[in-house]
């Protein structure tokens, strides 16, 4: 099958039920209230826990480390922000290996202009619930919703925005990706939830490529056998069918997320493709790619140039090394807005998705305003995210593309605006599912459209 | 109406009330209890871990037992990837590519179709077919020359049945 007759047919369908009220399997009713303002969603989770002092306040050194010698401010989310990088002490770009120097040369801005010129920034928003741990935060952001008692290896128990938009948007399961940074603590549940009413279904695909693509998938996942979807495949289906029989009508299957047989074959084409890739060493990956965050947003962006999903979510976390390391979390603080950088950049070169994607960054969660006991090689102390303290609190929301205003700033220090939980509803609201969100009643009660809170 | 058919009239519905109302519907009572009837499968309704999977698919195709180590690393790899039906539709196409799996010969298959079905009912679903069952898949395997017997493992080791217990 070619892949341009599938898309084709895509298009055919995707037309259609673009401009009427449709059916769908499910037997709902769709009644997409209103156009949606960009055709895609990129989602970044600038995941790992990120203090606002270094990054929307830029503090660098100020606000951090206690020795009049540190006082020193600047900006190292130049991508991100407006604003001049921090003239001393440099530790966050490249390490100088001739004279042993870490991180002595900072890594040059991709964009021309930073996102929050382009678009709106919320600098003071708020994880208003539940502890802030990696996953209560990174299911917030999923689901619109907190789970205060939520414990790790768990799915939600409230929709993702997935299960929403599939379920009212009418989107298929490709058009629905979560690439996570690897497979640890609830990653991989995070794609749908436990909800009996939205579930398997209604989920989007999962796909942690630095695992998949990496030593333990090319052993088990490499050279394998895709089958040819109309020679080989039909016989196969015709005997699992009728395998399956019984099975199927009582519900027990192989957990799927009931792609048509074409996604099925594409999204094996995709593995098969990207190992191929690998092998030639054909991912692009950022200009500097030398910590995990980076190399999974090569890979999400060969998702993204593969599948053109109507809504990828992509998460980060190396910045949480700062449990340990002050200066490792600036190294990768300054790599997490490279890695945003380039993705804006990459999606403005894939056409379809070029000047019709928004894209949305916040932190999970934030960090403690004061240290833990633990010194780093510049003799900087590291923090941690342990809780009741406000700090640990505030985040920022930055969204950028059609139909965003370009340079606001919403809230302030003093007046904050945004939650953790507004995601979901602000994606709904882009994509004109808001209101049937809303009214399934599975959101936190702060949760709220941005575009309701400007 | 002639007066005297009256009393006629009368005695022979009272007649007829006596009759019917002493008749009684006789109902039997068998020694045998009510049963459902449940397909010979219908007792494997839990699903398999991850582990449980790979490991039972590994002893299956292999004839041996997994490591633990490499148990693990499969389990990794399956973890990256969201939808199950498709991760372990690539790690069985892998395995089964793999030379040391003894897949009969499309010959083989052909020559003696019932052994073959019954061979992969053990193997994979360790009972044996029902003639429902039998019969559908020797007629398959007939009126498609072009199957293969790789195509036939594929779909028991991938079938619904394989991944419960």
């Amino acid at each position: 099958m070619k892949r341009r007759e599938f898309i084709k047919k895509s298009t055919l369908v995707a037309g259609g039920i673009a401009g009427f009220p449709y059916i769908l399997p499910s037997g709902i009713v769709n009644a997409q209230t209103s156009p949606p303002m960009a055709e895609h969603v990129v989602f970044v989770l600038f995941a790992g826990g990120v203090r606002q002092q270094e990054s929307v306040l830029q503090r660098y050194l100020a606000d951090s480390q206690p020795n009049e010698v540190n006082k020193i401010e600047g900006n190292i989310l130049y991508n991100l922000l407006k604003g001049d990088p921090p003239t001393e002490k440099i530790a966050y770009g490249i390490d100088d290996q001739s004279n042993q120097i870490i991180g002595a040369t900072p890594i040059n801005p991709i964009l021309s202009q930073p996102l929050d010129q382009i678009g709106t920034l919320f600098p003071e928003v708020r994880f208003s619930k539940g502890g802030a741990g990696h996953f209560n935060g990174l299911s917030t952001g999923f689901t619109g919703n907190y789970f205060v008692s939520q414990g790790l290896k768990k799915r939600p128990p409230s929709p993702t925005l997935f299960e929403y938009l599939r379920r009212y948007a009418g989107f298929k399961s490709s058009d629905c990706w979560y690439v996570g940074l690897d497979i640890g603590g609830s990653r991989p549940l995070l794609n749908y939830s436990d909800h009996e009413a939205f579930g398997r279904n209604y989920g989007g695909n999962f796909i942690a490529p630095m695992t998949t693509f990496g030593r333990v998938g090319k052993k088990y996942f490499q050279d394998f056998k895709n089958y040819h979807p109309e020679e080989e495949m039909p016989p196969i289906r015709e005997i699992r069918n009728f395998l399956n029989n019984n099975y199927a009508a009582q519900g027990l299957e192989i957990p799927n997320l009931n792609p048509t047989e074409e996604e099925d074959y594409f999204i094996k084409k995709f593995v098969e493709d990207t190992f191929h890739k690998v092998e030639n060493n054909g991912i692009i990956m950022p200009p500097v790619s030398d910590n995990s965050d980076l190399q999974t947003i090569g890979y999400s962006v060969e998702v993204l140039r593969y599948f053109k999903p109507k809504v990828m979510v992509v998460d980060m976390a190396t910045i949480d090394v700062c449990h340990g390391s002050f200066t490792d979390y600036l190294k990768n603080l300054h790599r997490a807005d490279h890695a945003v950088g380039f993705l804006w950049r990459e999606i403005q070169n894939i056409p379809g998705m070029a000047n019709n994607t928004t894209l949305i960054v916040m932190p999970e969660h934030g960090r403690d305003e004061t240290p833990n006991s633990i010194q780093d090689i510049n003799d900087w102390y590291a923090y941690d995210h342990s809780g009741n303290n406000e700090n640990v609190r505030r985040i920022f929301t930055l969204m950028c593309g059609p139909g965003i205003d370009a340079g606001l700033r919403v809230g302030s220090e003093s007046t904050p605006k945004g939650d953790a939980s507004d995601i979901v509803p602000t994606i709904a609201d882009i994509f004109g599912i808001r209101q049937q969100v809303e009214n399934a009643g599975l959101l936190d009660a702060n949760a709220q459209s941005l575009f309701r809170r400007i | 109406m002639p007066t005297f058919i009256r009393p006629i009239l009368l005695c022979i519905l009272l007649s007829s009330l006596v009759c019917f109302s002493s008749c009684e519907k006789k109902e039997y009572v068998y020694g045998i209890e009510d049963q459902t009837i449940r397909p010979v499968n219908s007792e494997k309704n839990k699903p398999k871990t991850s582990m449980q999977y790979i490991s039972i698919l590994y002893t299956n195709l292999f004839r041996k037992v997994m490591s633990p180590n490499e148990l693990l690393e499969a389990q990794r790899a399956i973890e990256s990837i969201g939808d199950k039906q498709i991760a372990y539709d690539i790690l069985v196409s892998k395995f089964i590519s793999n030379p040391e799996v003894v897949v009969p010969s499309n010959d083989e298959m052909r020559s003696e179709p019932e052994k073959f079905i019954r061979d992969l009912y053990t193997r994979f679903f360790i009972r044996q077919p029902t003639e429902a069952e039998l019969n559908w898949l020797i007629n398959y395997l007939k009126k498609h020359p072009g199957v293969t017997a790789e195509q036939f493992y594929f779909a028991f080791a991938t079938s619904n049945e394989h991944f419960h217990y």
